[in-house]
């Protein structure tokens, strides 16, 4: 284990609980440094990058794939370990060539023959993502050390019978972190947001084309930045309590509770893949027992461990204390009703959209005047501005109506941005 | 299993108290969970399970401090008791007794509950006033001292902690009292009050210590006891139940105090209790 990152985890909650109370809550911010000191060796890293082949890729879409893919391999640091897949019904290793699987590290000549293999890539057959996956994964796991990514990028609509897909997902979560991109207005963001959800990855829209170079190397760079592999949160509850969520908040909603690999009775793992120098922040509930006034409980104890080696690297306790004193316990935590606020913003706009697909008209347009409101008030512009392209709202009245022609693209851009999040205004706090 | 007596975990087949997988006799950690076997043994669910932090690794509880309940005993047999009560999260209270040459020393300050920090105030009061009652300073120069220690608390006249404060020096023949705010001393048994409360008829206190405080000067009084009996000098944790309360008569003064703090949990313990008990006269000398 290198000791390159340094790692630091604060608690942000109103610990004061009235003398019914059950239910507490805390938002974790965990940051890292990254491996930043000019000694430290930088962490191996894998990259498999996937390109939908399928036939509905045909035209100027698997031009602009195969522009994006270059520059996807083009931004791969010298040493890191990558290969190339394109996916179709079935999964093919592009680059490198060769009977067995490996990768290969980049340099000048071998990202030179991954863009001559790229472009040679043509459209055609069906789409199977969890081929496409499960190929990426046997590759990573050729470097079991190394920080392990995937890109994928698709149009399609997964042609693969959803419990198959979803096997392949479970079976590879958590293994590598894999970052989508969905291509087009004719695709379906709930495709990607199950692998993204699953790979603990994020997955975006770029709605022009021309930005997909820019994209992938954003990306790339955020994933070759990553410095130490698969942390995972170890949440400790007492024996009486019960952990009911835990969840990312920031700087997407990612929802790990589900994820949740036990340590002992009262002990569990969440998973939270690679870091960088970054910042995230969790939101953790828990309900505890009843307690007595003035009693003081340690709802939640909190670590950033390793699982392999099983160092802390860091931790924090997550406290409740009974009082019946209002002025105390009804104080609301900014950063829990921001991050609460954030995941209602959500779910609205989902319900919303989907209810509006459904032809709900009443339902999808109490959703999403509610979700403009909401997006408003928390300082999310972007989405407000993309809601006011769906739902009209009249300011006088407050009367909300669902506009008509709505642009797809409006609608699949709203859809996949609502995971992300925006911070607490400092006032606010 | 565990004796919840020493924590110790002698029979073979013993579980860890946090995670129940089994540990062998002499292990020093569990190989489970790594919870530290041995640990002392939680107040709440009798787990040996309890971490360096004061919380319990299975029920989660924080274990009682030192200043939750405490107790100090003299060996003439002046006595003291402070407890957080039933309703408060803490004990804002502090008490110090002490012998100094041939005197008995005690001081009793209760933190101003709308004030910040207002345990750190009366505990640096005690502290400060006792150490100079010690040294044979006079009752207003102690409370000079402490009143001066818990203003340098203060980061501005709104963050200022603040306390009551009652001190007793009981010499051969003479007791000496001094005090500020609503914290009181009573002749025992018979629950005569030896102090007035600097307090308004609604029972908002009128003097204090702390940096908002503006012209207090302490209240002194000297008096000869005239019989055997029992100086008692408390917060209003005790005292707001004292209406019509029968002083108990039998028992050494740990006895007494006991007695009455037991009385005061058992009518709400709505505030936290310090109750001292210095015997006088004759009888006990």
């Amino acid at each position: 284990m290198s000791d390159q990152a340094a790692f630091t985890l604060t608690i942000d909650q109103n610990k004061y609980l009235p003398l019914d109370g059950r239910e507490v809550h805390a938002i974790l911010t965990v940051g890292s440094t990254g491996g930043l000191t000019t000694q430290a060796v930088p962490a191996e890293a894998a990259e498999v990058i996937i390109v939908d082949t399928s036939g509905s890729m045909s035209g100027s879409k698997i031009r602009e794939a195969r522009q994006a893919a270059v520059t996807a391999v083009q931004t791969l640091r010298d040493g890191v370990y990558f290969s190339v897949v394109s996916g179709t019904g079935s999964a093919k290793v592009v680059y490198p060539s060769g009977r067995t699987l490996s990768l290969v590290q980049a340099n000048p000549a071998t990202r030179a023959e991954a863009a001559k293999a790229v472009d040679r890539l043509l459209s055609y057959g069906g789409t199977a993502m969890g081929e496409w996956l499960k190929l990426a994964g046997h590759l990573l796991s050729t470097r079991p050390q190394a920080i392990k990514h995937a890109l994928l990028m698709t149009d399609g609509q997964n042609n693969e019978r959803a419990d198959v897909f979803a096997s392949v997902l479970s079976a590879w979560s958590g293994k590598f972190v894999c970052d989508c991109l969905g291509i087009g207005a004719d695709w379906a963001p709930a495709e990607l947001r199950k692998v993204a959800e699953a790979m603990l990855g994020t997955f975006d829209y770029v709605r022009d084309q021309g930005d997909l170079p820019e994209y992938f190397r954003r990306l790339t760079q955020a994933s070759m930045s990553k410095t130490v592999a698969d942390l995972s949160l170890r949440v400790w509850v007492p024996q009486a309590a019960r952990l009911m969520f835990v969840k990312q908040v920031d700087p997407v909603l990612l929802d790990l509770t589900g994820k949740r690999a036990d340590v002992n009775p009262l002990t569990g793992d969440y998973p939270t893949g690679s870091w960088g120098a970054e910042e995230r922040k969790y939101h953790i509930c828990v309900e505890v027992p009843p307690g007595q006034i003035g009693q003081e409980i340690r709802a939640g104890w909190v670590k950033l461990v390793h699982p392999d080696t099983q160092d802390v690297l860091a931790s924090g306790n997550v406290l409740a204390q009974w009082t019946d004193d209002l002025a105390l316990s009804t104080q609301i935590n900014g950063n829990v009703a921001h991050y609460t606020g954030q995941a209602e913003l959500h779910d609205l706009i989902q319900d919303g959209l989907s209810a509006r697909a459904m032809g709900d008209v009443e339902t999808a347009t109490a959703r999403l005047a509610k979700a403009r409101d909401l997006a408003g008030a928390s300082g999310r512009e972007d989405t407000a501005k993309l809601l006011d392209r769906v739902v009209e709202v009249d300011p006088a009245t407050g009367t909300a109506r669902l506009r008509k022609n709505v642009d797809k693209e409006d609608t699949i851009e709203l859809d996949t941005g609502s995971v992300r999040t925006s911070r607490l205004r400092r006032e606010e706090s | 299993m565990t004796d919840p007596q020493t924590g110790q975990h002698d029979a073979p087949g013993a579980a860890c108290p946090v995670c129940q997988a089994s540990v062998l006799e002499g292990d020093v950690y569990c190989e489970a969970c790594g919870h530290a076997l041995g640990s002392p043994v939680c107040a709440f669910c009798d787990a040996a399970a309890v971490d360096p932090e004061g919380y319990c690794e299975r029920c989660g509880l924080r274990q009682p401090t030192d200043r939750d309940h405490a107790e100090i005993v003299l060996v003439g047999g002046a006595a003291a008791v402070t407890d957080r009560g039933l309703r408060r999260s803490r004990n804002e209270d502090a008490m110090a007794l002490l012998a100094s040459g041939g005197a008995t020393v005690t001081v009793v300050c209760d933190g101003v509950g709308s004030s910040p920090r207002a345990d750190e105030a009366s505990e640096v009061a005690v502290e400060t006033a006792a150490a100079a009652l010690a040294r044979g300073l006079s009752s207003e120069e102690a409370f000079d001292l402490a009143g001066r220690a818990v203003s340098k608390l203060a980061t501005s006249v709104h963050d200022a902690p603040a306390c009551t404060y009652v001190s007793a020096v009981v010499e051969p023949g003479r007791v000496t009292l001094g005090w500020a705010g609503d914290s009181r001393a009573y002749w025992m048994p018979d629950g005569t009050p030896l102090t007035t409360d600097d307090a308004v008829p609604t029972g908002e206190i009128t003097a204090w210590l702390g940096a908002d405080a503006v012209g207090v000067t302490l209240n002194v009084r000297t008096f000869t006891p005239r019989g055997p009996g029992h100086l008692l000098v408390c917060s209003d944790g005790l005292w707001r139940y004292l209406d019509g309360y029968a002083f108990p008569r039998a028992g050494s003064p740990l006895d007494l105090a006991r007695e009455m703090l037991r009385h005061a949990l058992d009518s709400g313990g709505q505030d936290n209790v310090t109750i001292v008990v210095i015997p006088l006269g004759e009888a006990h000398e």
